[in-house]
């Protein structure tokens, strides 16, 4: 009972974002950048904390895995801004996404061993299923910039990968 | 005349013939290693299976942005990790792990056929 409950607090934080979904198309190029950025950040904190909190091996290897991927489509990031001058700006949207955030660490916080686990791979898996809906449908058919939009296409890629890991974790680890 | 042949004779012999067709084998391959290229790309190794010879090399370039590896099955050995644009290399050994993966992205699976 408490698992689920755990699940449907993180599954509530997420519905928060995609309520916004609409006013998250009006937003600049620059904005939309600051948008996954932050997007990208959040969840290394996930992983860091899987890795302090859970002894499953699984989970380290995903949760190694989301740090290596989201630091590597950062890095790729900062350097296309830096190559257009240009710099992220700060926005509602990213602003509500580490609000939510907060809400999910709080949660985890309080989780150990397979509660952890559980909780962590569906989070990863709504989260994915969230953000790559919105970076899909919402974000990149209104990126101005070729070469912004390039990498958020790119970036697309490796989180629909994510997802489908973490779907396969959530289905190994509730079987 | 005749020449004999002992036991033992024919057993040096046999054994230094080894050697030295090993030798040769060895020194055939290091100087003249084939170099295969598999690319990392959109999350695949391809071509997904390469055929190689004792002594090639395999070179594994990452066209991705994500990083990857290429790490054999049971992590005998590994390349560690592959940034975007750049290119690790293995030498083929005779008992080489001959199925690997990417161990960032479990899904992503390569084999290594080795001639013998």
């Amino acid at each position: 009972m408490k698992k689920t409950i755990s699940v449907i607090a993180i599954s509530a934080a997420l519905c928060a974002f995609q309520a916004s979904a609409q006013d998250v198309a009006d937003l600049n190029d620059l904005e939309m950048a600051h948008v996954a950025y932050t997007a990208d950040n959040i969840d290394i904190r996930y992983a860091h904390m899987a890795l302090a909190l859970s002894s499953n091996p699984e989970i380290h290897a995903f949760a190694n895995t989301m740090i290596s991927d989201h630091t590597a489509v950062n890095e790729a990031a900062l350097g296309l801004l830096d190559k257009l001058g240009a710099t992220a700006q700060d926005n509602f949207f990213s602003q509500a996404l580490n609000d939510g955030a907060e809400q999910v660490i709080n949660n985890f916080s309080n989780l150990r061993g397979v509660e952890f686990d559980i909780a962590y791979a569906a989070n990863e898996l709504a989260y994915h299923q969230t953000v790559n809906s919105l970076v899909e449908h919402t974000m990149i058919p209104n990126i101005d910039n070729d070469e912004v939009r390039a990498l958020f296409q790119q970036g697309l890629e490796i989180f629909k990968v994510h997802e489908g890991h973490a779907e396969m974790m959530v289905k190994e680890l509730t079987e | 005349m005749t020449k004999t042949i002992t036991r033992r004779g024919v057993l040096v012999g046999a054994a230094a013939s080894a050697a030295v067709s090993s030798t040769s084998l060895t020194s055939a391959n290091a100087s003249r290693p084939k170099t295969h290229e598999v690319r990392i790309t959109q999350f695949k190794f391809e071509p997904d299976v390469v055929v190689v010879g004792v002594g090639d090399i395999i070179r594994w370039s990452n066209f991705d942005l994500a990083h990857h590896t290429a790490t054999g099955n049971a992590f005998g050995w590994d390349t560690g990790e592959i940034a975007k644009g750049m290119s690790k290399e293995m030498v083929v050994t005779g008992d080489m792990e001959t199925r690997y993966f990417c161990a960032f992205h479990p899904h992503m699976k390569g084999t290594i056929t080795i001639k013998l």
